[in-house]
């Protein structure tokens, strides 16, 4: 039995039996398959898995919408810290009801998601490894030039089927109104939808809320590098602004506040 | 080379309402010489210009896109001018990843004692413009 | 349980309801509401992936508009009862009507939605409590020619492989399917297979989204199909591409093949067609050289006068070639229902029991005769749209229809009103207030996918479960449930069932491909692909591998012969049906799902640009569209997906039918009636 697992599930079984927390969010293996799940029983922990990973973060969400006085457990890996704390700067998860349970990704988890930071800020779970250079996963695309990158976007663009999954994965999609669905945007019923705005404004949208857990790219059906275009402009906000989605204190210098920092020409 | 039909470029030029609407009113009424293929749009400040109208422009086929607020510290909803240059940051280097050319997008201040000004901003992004030809993306977009 | 507050939480593995790709779900319940899915990342067909109908797949459940409650038809209105009321005034009728005018003047609609043990037991209704073989579904209206030309080609009719090998194949040829719109993820699979290189044909006369990523397309005009797959095969033979070995072993009839095709030539086929004859030739070398070519297909070639030619055909085409029996080849028909493979599967069908085990097989009757305890009818009963005429002749009394909208969903609507509305009694079982339920007499609520517990089968023979994650809303019953209840109270026996488990372990018991089967080992393997003979039997991932069901694959030459109904002077224009990526059938779920609806809000006829110029009509002018059956109002959508001539129009709206425009005039073996070609005229709405 993977030992990390194993280690998981007993730290989330005695969790559960110091009723510390009213659940703990993990991903289980059930009927077959896996997915993200709510441990309420001691009893259930045994079906706790670790991989595949699914985004956790969506879970916390949907429970604290309609229990937000209940205190969760939930494990987290690096990209689900990062996102739990980007939620919770914009209020939409109230991080101080939850008990974080670091779960560091193992070396081959990191290279298959290309991250550069696969570990939460502690971990309780596994052994930190060091992540990927942000520049490996999108080096092929920076070396292409204008013309290389139009071909190349354009025609990953041309197989989207508007399934939304990339939104319905990412945990920071949280809008209950979302500007790809405006028909004076993106016309609604067409597919693939206009290219490149439909995914030029997922794009911009990301820029300051991305956390790099490639959720996006593992949902869409026709296999359109999205992780790789995130993190190339997360790349440029992090030359701009200084600022990480997830790792960062502040707010994203993208959204007003009323206190601003004065600018420069 | 020149039996191409003369490359007439579509711009957008979007002018606030405080500082460059006034200045390009001022170039105007100076009989200042200025390339005709762009068309002017007047919105209150420039932070009222979302990325995704650009966006959208650039998608249509629409070569180049001006932005042109109040000088910083100069906005009249005193920080417009801020969001504008962060977002447009943002913006351009988006375009640039997906292989449009950043230059087509571009984020200047005017104030509207500078009617000179404006005419040379926008006589060289057209300049500019038309040397980068027609925006590759106008034939792909059905 | 842990004390503080309780959280009503649970997660719940089940399977889309919406195509027959069978995506696999994973229900988020949270204080008894269905509120989200997830797609599980190790589902061989998800993979983690879902389209906007899959991922919106919870929405319609809790609808304000699910029917909560039995209804009696009171005049025009109708007036909410209690089961008792309304299952005894169904008994009553049913009873009398079949008495007093014999079993065969009851007729019975089974649904490819609901799960096979329901299907299974409305077979069983339908034989055993009314003594009838007329019991038919909605697979009538798609891959009825699938199942009758495969099942006389190969042995059996179904999907021989399935889509997660097309990654193997060297070469797919896609025809008559509008993949990426209409089989998402399938479709996505095969753009996948072509990022690994794989040559695709995409043969159709509409340049779908997939014509895009074709290395060669092919545009025929609307109902020649049998003439290009014969000229494919011409070509394949004179360019001696055929599988000599494959022909010789594995093959009957070859002779006769060779002597139809030879009258094939690309030449003959440019006349009939429309395709130019050296794109033609350089198609059918791509698919004759690959290694492993695929053809996958869909309601292009089903839905026409000549569907079983057409299917013949693609047969002949894959055993020419030796493309059958092996990873990454095969006959691939992409089956349209969540469980339209399941229905045909549990004999839903006048002619056959579960399994296609024929009615008229004499050792057959006998054992179902033993296991139902019943005398069983010998006579074939009556298919679909058999049963509207036979509605509108007055042979047809009653009809009893679960989970299924004939008034939206089958061909010359008007008519099919005309043979509801004369019927004595009509009982609707659903989840919506459809357009048929809206002429019912009774209608009596069931429950959604996510209500209740069974299975479905997917198009590519693979069964998987459907499990209950919330109780049925309101009074609705799970739709097993009723049918029993129906069935006791006509006073027979043998629906005693305490859960569809129960249900399903009878099926096994009768139904040779379906015998290993079971609930512990879906909760174990996820997906078992029939035929699955013993319980320790894995499943048969690919058909015909060292045999063809029957034996030797027959090949059976077609010849080309026209449509029913061609443009002329008066309807000069061809109308084609067909769906769009946004919404479901008759759109009683989709309809009712908000980001749905924002997507593609009504109906729409897709016209060619030249043609709109030469009509005078924009983008979403209104246009009058009128066939010999009748006439709609729909808004124009210009687009060069149709070729000049041809329009298209999707059926899933009731406000603009698409279905009142065409014809009922059907394939003489499958019954299937032609909805991809009628004739139509076009003039622009004024004022």
């Amino acid at each position: 039995m993977n030992s990390l697992e194993a280690e998981t599930r007993r730290v989330v079984s005695k969790l559960l039996e110091e009723k510390r927390v009213d659940g703990v969010i993990a991903p289980r293996r059930h009927q077959g398959c896996t997915g993200p799940h709510l441990f309420q029983r001691v009893e259930e922990v045994e079906k706790l898995v670790l991989t595949p990973k699914y985004p956790v973060a969506n879970l916390c969400l949907l429970i604290q919408t309609k229990h937000p006085e209940a205190k969760l457990g939930v494990v987290v890996r690096g990209c689900d810290e990062r996102a739990i704390r980007e939620l919770g700067k914009l209020g939409q998860i109230d991080v101080e009801k939850l008990v974080l349970i670091g779960l560091a990704c193992t070396e081959e988890e990191a290279v298959r998601c290309g991250c550069s930071q696969p570990y939460p800020s502690r971990v309780d779970i596994g052994v930190k490894v060091e992540g990927e250079k942000p520049d490996t996963k999108v080096a092929p695309i920076k070396e292409k030039n204008l013309l290389e990158r139009l071909k190349f976007w354009s025609e990953n663009f041309s197989k989207c089927i508007k399934c939304y999954g990339c939104r319905e994965a990412c945990p920071m999609c949280v809008c209950e109104e979302c500007m790809l669905e405006k028909w004076f945007w993106v016309k609604g019923g067409e597919i693939p939808p206009e290219i490149p705005t439909f995914h030029l404004i997922r794009a911009y949208h990301m820029a300051d809320k991305c956390t790099g857990c490639g959720e996006c790219e593992a949902a869409c059906p026709v296999g359109i590098p999205l992780t790789s275009l995130y993190l190339l402009i997360l790349e440029d906000v992090k030359k701009l602004f200084g600022y990480e989605p997830g790792r960062d204190e502040r707010i994203s210098p993208l959204l007003t506040t009323l206190e601003e920092a004065p600018i420069s020409e | 080379m020149t039996k191409e039909k003369e490359f007439k470029p579509k711009i957008l030029v979007f002018c606030c309402n405080w500082c460059s609407y006034a200045a390009a009113d001022l170039a105007g009424v100076s009989r200042l010489q200025m390339p005709p293929d762009f068309r002017v749009v007047r919105v209150m400040c420039s932070a009222r210009v979302r990325p995704e109208y650009v966006i959208k422009a650039i998608a249509r086929g629409v070569d180049g896109v001006m932005i042109l607020g109040c000088h910083i510290g100069d906005c009249h909803y005193i920080s417009g001018n801020h969001r504008t240059k962060k977002r447009f940051a943002v913006i351009t280097k988006l375009l640039e990843h997906i292989g449009v050319n950043p230059k087509r997008v571009l984020v200047d201040w005017v104030s509207a004692a500078e009617g000179h000004r404006y005419q040379e901003l926008v006589t060289n992004f057209v300049k500019t413009i038309k040397e980068l030809g027609p925006n590759e993306l106008g034939g792909l977009s059905s | 349980m842990n004390p503080g507050c309780n959280i009503d939480y649970n997660t719940v593995l089940t399977t889309c309801p919406y195509c027959g790709c069978g995506c696999g779900l994973q229900l988020h319940v949270l204080d008894g509401r269905v509120v989200g899915v997830t797609p599980p990342k190790e589902h061989p067909i998800s993979r983690g992936s879902l389209c906007i109908k899959g991922w919106n797949a919870h929405v319609f459940i809790h609808s304000k508009d699910r029917l909560t409650k039995p209804l009696i038809r009171k005049g025009d209105k109708f007036v909410a009862t209690s089961w008792g009321k309304a299952l005894n005034l169904v008994v009553d009728n049913l009873k009398k009507i079949r008495d007093e005018n014999g079993p065969d003047a009851v007729g019975v609609l089974a649904s490819a939605r609901c799960t096979n043990e329901e299907n299974y037991l409305l077979s069983k209704f339908a034989r055993v409590v009314l003594g009838t073989n007329n019991i038919d579904h909605c697979a009538r209206l798609c891959h009825a020619s699938t199942v009758v030309a495969l099942g006389e080609v190969f042995g059996s009719g179904a999907m021989t492989n399935s889509p997660t090998e097309f990654e193997k194949s060297d070469c797919i040829l896609v025809t008559g399917s509008n993949t990426l719109e209409q089989h998402p993820l399938i479709g996505a699979t095969i753009l996948k297979a072509r990022d690994k290189g794989a040559k695709i044909i995409v043969v159709d006369p509409r340049k779908i989204m997939l014509a895009r990523f074709a290395d060669i397309y092919l545009q025929p005009k609307p109902g020649t199909d049998v003439a290009w797959i014969n000229g494919f095969m011409n070509i394949i033979l004179s360019e001696n591409l055929h599988d000599k070995e494959f022909i010789e072993k594995r093959t009957e009839g070859f002779e006769e093949l060779r002597e139809t095709i030879k009258k094939y030539t690309p030449e003959r086929v440019e006349k009939i067609t429309g395709i130019p004859k050296n794109k033609l030739v350089e198609a059918a070398k791509m698919f004759g050289v690959a290694e492993r070519a695929a053809i996958v297909y869909s309601m292009g070639i089903t839905q026409h006068v000549t569907g079983v030619d057409n299917v013949r055909s693609i047969a002949n085409l894959a055993m020419l070639t030796g493309n059958v029996g092996r990873e990454g080849t095969g006959v691939n028909p992409l089956r349209g229902q969540n469980n339209v493979q399941g229905a045909c599967d549990m004999g839903a069908l006048p002619n056959v029991y579960t399994g296609y085990q024929k009615i008229t097989d004499e050792k057959i009757v006998e054992k179902f005769e033993e296991a139902w305890q019943t005398k069983l009818p010998r006579n074939a009963g009556l298919t679909v749209v058999e049963m509207t005429e036979a509605a509108v002749e007055g042979r047809l009394k009653a009809l009893y229809v679960v989970g299924e909208n004939p008034m939206l969903s089958d061909p010359d609507i008007n008519r099919v009103r005309k043979g509801l509305e004369k019927l004595d009694f009509l009982v609707v079982q659903d989840i919506f207030m459809s357009e048929t339920a809206e002429l019912a007499d009774v209608v009596l609520p069931g429950a959604s996918y996510a209500e209740k517990d069974g299975t479905f089968t997917a198009t590519d023979r693979c069964v998987q479960r459907v499990r209950k994650a919330i109780e049925p809303i309101g009074d609705a019953k799970a739709d097993w449930e009723i049918i029993c209840a129906i069935a006791k109270g006509m006073g027979s026996h043998g629906f005693e069932y305490s859960s569809p488990k129960e249900v399903f372990e009878e099926i096994a018991r009768l139904t040779p491909s379906y015998a290993g089967i079971t609930y512990e080992r879906l909760d174990k393997e996820l997906r078992i692909p029939w035929p699955c003979p013993t319980r320790d039997h894995p499943g048969t991932p690919i058909l015909h591998v060292e045999r063809f069901t029957r034996g030797k694959g027959r090949f059976t030459p077609a010849e080309y012969r026209e449509p029913a109904e061609l443009p002329d002077d008066e309807y000069p224009f061809l109308l084609t049906t067909g769906r769009t990526l946004f919404h479901y059938h008759t759109g009683t779920m989709t309809r009712r799902t908000p980001k749905l609806v924002s997507e593609v809000e009504t109906g729409y006829v897709e016209l060619n640009g030249e043609d709109a110029k030469i009509l005078g009509v924009k983008n979403n002018d209104l246009v009058v569209v009128t066939s010999r059956r009748g006439s709609i109002q729909v808004p124009v959508w210009v687009t060069d997906r149709v070729p000049r001539g041809v329009v298209f129009i999707p059926f899933h709206f009731a406000e603009c039918a698409a279905n009142v425009l065409t014809h009922a005039k059907l394939d003489p073996e499958a019954k299937i009636p032609e909805y991809k070609v009628c004739a139509v005229k076009i003039e622009k709405k004024n004022g």
